[in-house]
């Protein structure tokens, strides 16, 4: 009870002062800005609070930038490649499947291998997507979907085997379930982890407008600080204050530093790798699309007029003049990925022209002959495709080590930065202390 | 020290709850199947329905009477249409892979064959002397018009029903095959008559007879529509409609390819099945009615009628003509 009286009245206390307090202070600071010493003390307090805010903003910016960094290179950085890597993975077995179906009797021991490597790398894509805790509503409607598309296909394989003409509808359900189920949630994973990468990538790039402007007042401070003594006591060195003002130069310009190699090592990133990575990837989508197009044309046998014309249309926006393939092209810096990307072209005409055989052969009447040639013959259409498909592959992979590693620079040094930043705003403030404490001493 | 945050928790949680009396939330969800459809289904249907009293406007099973013999295969008459066929080196053919026995696809070869198709293939040898000269275009009920109409098939042999709406757009040959329609349902399923299906999915192909039927059955059935006959037989296997119901010739190849479904044996009607050719065809309609005689006289078509196991009657329904 006492000690609950005492409280109440202290806090009585404490309220009445801090109510007459602003003209309080306010007449106490002119009065004390008067005297050489009261302004000394002045600066004093005004450098050890800008100093201790700048050093704060900097060290609590930097953790900051180090977190959205480590965001670009560990999570939404590879949230996107695993994005990009599922969706490849769903269309390519879809296409597979697809062509599986087009081979009389058992499916061929390598397109078999194929799809099963596809669901392998898509369920495994997808647990990393899931790893990184983010886009959960796509990813679980992927994880939901995925073993339903495998039982599809499989009970078409099944049916297949016991000459049940029941197995072909069965996959084409399960590559309409792909198509308009799978396909448009692993885009829309892709499409959310590419905007969330950019976001991460933007805020570790922000400019630190906070820590410069009080690094830049500390600075002021000091200047202010030093011209009053150097007026006041003759002697124009002041060790303490010179200190201070070294250690805030440094730490101003390492920040500045800092953020310039982190924009442009993300910047980088960007440039040699994930940006070169979607525009490889999107013409890799195009190119297992015209593939499952290709395939499905004859599966339709006759009447597949608008996969047909589907196809036309993705591989005209794959390979003509200014494609998905020349405009990677032209974002291209690393020559191995121009390299790989010249082949991708070459394979993307051969197989242009195959495919003009294949129309040929079905529209003539000779429909063996074209499943011959699209899908059968491991020269063909199919070795062609492949070599599309394997060298845009190549392609990625070469970029996305370019923004693994770039992405890794810019984090590089960071907490060894904190470090010192700590430090240098420590030694700006105690200089500062103690070169203002050895003048108002003299006054005492 | 450490207790304290525990202890408030507690306290905190026991206050919430009392607040709600005894009530606990209900736990959430769990997450549902997302069950697979196949391309194009509409569900419900609204197939169109046909003109009234339409069915009897004209005597649907008659066609154009053959003149004379048939012509020795390769020499036919200067400006018909099969001269043109000639002309191109094959006879295409618009026939469906998903119902088994009359043209489905064999998973073993990757051919298209079945009754139909063999049926197809008669005309072929007829016009060329050589059932080979044929190009099998894999057609949907609901193509089966508009390919014949702007000529990307000569002739369409694919269990279409002849009937007076129809032969306002294409001609038809004589009958070649008398099927009904019929209703198939799961094994296990409780119903023994149409009405025991009512308000129920009952799945046909778009374009066909069969769904107008389903739509306008007094019963009150909900027709789903699909765009193959094999795509209803899987959403039954899924449990995705409770029956499905066409001509009994498709029912009982579906019946072959799922041992675990049964006909209801209700009679909606006939289906008469004729092969479609354009309208302007005449001379081509009468060819292929002399090459059906023919046929139905030396044999042929009871040899693929059981070569097919169609089961029913082994003797061709008799062809009429309207001239």
């Amino acid at each position: 009870m006492t000690q609950l009286a005492t409280g109440q009245q202290w806090a009585r206390q404490a309220w009445a002062q801090l109510a007459g307090a602003p003209s309080a202070v306010a007449r106490q600071v002119r009065d004390a800005a008067q005297t050489t010493p009261g302004r000394l003390r002045l600066y004093l307090v005004l450098v050890v609070v800008l100093g201790s805010l700048a050093g704060v903003s900097a060290v609590v910016g930097l953790a900051r930038r180090s977190g959205s960094v480590d965001d670009v290179a560990t999570r939404s950085g590879p949230l996107a490649v695993q994005a990009q890597q599922l969706y490849r993975s769903l269309s390519d077995a879809d296409a597979t499947a697809a062509a599986a179906f087009l081979t009389s009797g058992v499916e061929p021991a390598q397109l078999r291998e194929r799809y099963l490597d596809d669901i392998a790398a898509a369920s495994a894509a997808l647990a990393a997507s899931a790893s990184t805790g983010t886009e959960q509503a796509q990813v679980q409607q992927l994880a939901a979907g995925l073993p339903v598309y495998t039982g599809l296909v499989e009970t078409a394989r099944t049916l297949n085997r016991l000459n049940n003409p029941l197995g072909a509808a069965y996959l084409r359900e399960a590559s309409t379930f792909m198509r308009e189920q799978l396909l448009p949630a692993a885009e829309e994973l892709y499409r959310a982890a590419t905007t969330r990468l950019a976001d991460d990538r933007s805020s570790a790039a922000a400019f630190p407008w906070l820590t410069v402007a009080l690094l830049l007042a500390v600075g002021w401070a000091l200047v202010v600080t030093q011209l009053f003594l150097a007026r006041r006591t003759q002697r124009l060195l002041n060790r303490g204050l010179a200190v201070a003002s070294a250690a805030t130069l440094v730490l101003a310009l390492w920040v500045l530093g800092s953020w310039i190699a982190v924009t442009v090592d993300l910047h980088r990133s960007d440039r040699d790798g994930s940006a070169q990575v979607q525009a490889i990837a999107q013409a890799r989508v195009l190119a297992l699309q015209a593939r499952a197009d290709e395939a499905l044309t004859l599966v339709a046998r006759g009447s597949g007029g608008q996969f047909e014309q589907d196809f036309q249309e993705r591989m005209a926006a794959l390979a003509d003049a200014g494609g998905a393939l020349d405009v990677a092209s032209a974002r291209a810096t690393d020559p191995a990925v121009t390299r790989a990307l010249d082949e991708a072209k070459a394979a993307a005409q051969t197989w242009r022209a195959g495919h003009t055989e294949v129309r040929e052969a079905d529209d003539g009447g000779d429909y063996p002959a074209a499943v011959t040639i699209a899908v059968t013959d491991p020269t063909r259409n199919s070795a062609a495709f492949t070599t599309v498909d394997a060298s845009l592959q190549q392609a990625i992979a070469v970029a996305g080590a370019a923004f693994t590693e770039n992405a890794d620079d810019a984090g590089s040094g960071l907490t060894f930065a904190a470090v010192v930043w700590a430090l240098l705003a420590v030694v700006a403030v105690a200089g500062a202390v103690l070169g203002i404490q050895q003048r108002l001493a003299e006054y005492r | 020290m450490r207790l304290r945050p525990v202890v408030l928790t507690t306290l905190l949680a026991a206050v919430t709850l009392s607040a709600c009396g005894t009530e606990v939330p209900p736990p959430s969800q769990p997450p549902r199947a997302v069950l697979p459809l196949p391309a194009g289904v509409q569900d419900p249907a609204h197939p169109p329905t046909p003109d009234a009293g339409g069915d009897d406007s004209c005597d649907a099973r008659a066609s154009l009477r053959p003149r004379g013999a048939l012509p020795a295969p390769g020499q036919m008459p200067a400006g018909s249409t099969m001269a043109a066929i000639v002309q191109r080196g094959r006879l295409r053919v618009g026939v469906d892979q998903n119902t088994y026995l009359f043209g489905y696809r064999n998973a073993g070869t990757g051919e298209i064959e079945g009754f139909d198709v063999d049926m197809a293939r008669a005309v072929a040898a007829a016009i060329f002397g050589d059932p080979n000269r044929i190009q099998l275009v894999a057609i949907t009920s609901a193509q089966r018009i508009p390919f014949l109409a702007d000529g990307t098939v000569d002739l369409v042999v694919d269990t279409m029903t002849m009937n007076c709406d129809r032969w306002q757009q294409v001609n038809f040959s004589s009958q070649y095959y008398d099927a009904r329609q019929d209703v198939l349902v799961p094994a296990s399923s409780p119903a023994k008559t149409v009405d025991d299906l009512a308000g129920q999915k009952v799945c046909a192909a778009d374009g066909s007879t069969s769904i107008q039927k389903i739509a306008a059955h007094p019963a009150g059935l909900r027709p789903v529509a699909v765009l193959d006959w094999t795509d209803c037989l899987v959403l039954l296997q899924q449990g995705q409609v409770a029956a499905i119901s066409t001509d009994d010739t498709i029912l009982a190849g579906m019946q072959a390819e799922d041992p675990t479904t049964r006909m209801l044996g209700a009679d909606l009607g006939a289906e008469p099945y004729g092969m479609a050719m354009s309208a302007q065809a005449d001379d081509f309609t009468r060819f292929v009615n002399a090459v059906l005689e023919r046929l139905r006289a030396d044999g042929s078509w009871t040899a693929l009628h059981e070569k097919w196991h169609l089961g029913g009657s082994s003797t061709p329904p008799p062809a009429r003509y309207r001239d």
